[in-house]
């Protein structure tokens, strides 16, 4: 019965994390919450699993879940691996402006040190 | 056209010559300041060095640029490449910081622009200085590779002294941030069905170059980059 409570336990804590951080879409929020009350019923009522697996054709219902934990893992790791390309895209785009940009300011408005100063006559 | 080109003067201050450098503090004053006595317009990126290459490249005649964070090749590249065409580029040239590349083969490969609006450095064609067998044969071996990516013939891969019109810039913008850009550089030619022609330059490894160059094995890396990292 400990692990009940300790699943039950991170469940609540998930769902009140999310309450807290409610910057999303309703729609996140509806789907995130669905979830875990899935979750909630599959820890209070494990035979249910056995039922549902049984409905798609899996052995067990602790198989099922690993199953569907392990397609579930690597969407989410496929989307964030997208996301942490496009940001490097980002980044080396706004590494970029700000390189040009310093070098215009340079070249425009040389600092009073003299190598400002050659080197903006140099460069026109 | 091919004499007005190749003038030195007023016209070479047209065609910018882009460094990207990492870490290249040693060489990078010499090697930049003598492309700009040439009377090329000359734009260093340097790559986020841990090293004082921006300040070693602070000569007359060269435009310094930053990179606040080491991004790669590629990414340092691109930016010299919009520096140069915002300041009005009419042709561009790629040139290694490392000193392996000789100045003397620029006009060559901005004359053949001419008739061209891609010239690439092929230093097959041309000659190899201090290399030893065993990069010779990975050379040749990454050509082999590079044109079955590619599905061109060239006779060389992935040298880094280039020239191309300005014009033709948007076309061969380099998404890919580190080594893998040559790879794409040639795609892209292939798919804007440029006009190619490769000239012969002479290309001389030091110490340095090959210190500061590429492993063999990172070619894994380059191949992961190539296929794998979507652009």
């Amino acid at each position: 019965m400990i692990i009940r409570i300790l699943l039950l336990g991170s469940l609540a804590a998930i769902g009140w994390l999310v309450f807290l951080r409610r910057n999303r879409l309703p729609i996140h929020i509806l789907v995130v919450f669905t979830l875990l009350a899935v979750g909630g019923l599959a820890v209070i009522f494990p035979e249910m699993t056995n039922e549902v697996a049984g409905f798609v054709g899996v052995g067990r219902g602790a198989d099922l879940i690993t199953y569907v934990v392990a397609v579930t893992m690597l969407f989410v790791l496929l989307h964030y691996y997208t996301k942490f390309v496009e940001l490097q895209h980002q980044l080396t785009q706004v590494t970029r402006e700000l390189a040009i940009l310093r070098g215009e300011v340079d070249r425009l408005a040389p600092p009073s040190a003299p190598p400002g100063s050659e080197h903006d006559s140099s460069a026109t | 056209m091919l004499s007005e080109l190749t003038t030195p003067g007023a016209h070479r201050r047209d065609t910018w010559v882009v460094i990207a450098a990492f870490n290249e503090h040693s060489v990078i004053r010499e090697v930049a300041s003598a492309v700009a006595d040439d009377g090329w317009s000359v734009v260093v990126v340097d790559d986020g060095s841990r090293d004082d290459t921006a300040q070693a490249a602070r000569v007359p005649g060269v435009v310094v640029l930053r990179h606040a964070i080491n991004l790669g090749q590629g990414a340092a590249l691109q930016t010299g490449i919009d520096y140069a065409l915002r300041r009005g580029a009419r042709n561009i040239v790629t040139f290694d910081a490392d000193g392996q590349h000789a100045r003397e083969d620029i006009p060559a490969l901005v004359g053949a622009l001419a008739d061209a609006e891609i010239a690439l450095g092929s230093r097959f064609l041309g000659s190899v200085e201090g290399a030893r067998r065993r990069r010779m044969l990975l050379l040749r071996l990454a050509v082999l590779v590079s044109n079955r990516l590619s599905g061109m013939q060239l006779t060389d891969a992935h040298c880094g002294l280039r020239a191309f019109r300005a014009e033709v810039a948007p076309r061969l913008r380099i998404t890919q941030d580190r080594m893998a850009h040559a790879s794409q550089l040639l795609r892209k030619i292939k798919e804007a069905k440029l006009r190619l022609v490769e000239v012969p330059v002479t290309v001389r490894y030091t110490a340095h170059s090959i210190q500061n160059g590429q492993h063999g094995l990172q070619a894994i890396r380059i191949l992961f980059d190539y296929f794998f990292r979507p652009t």
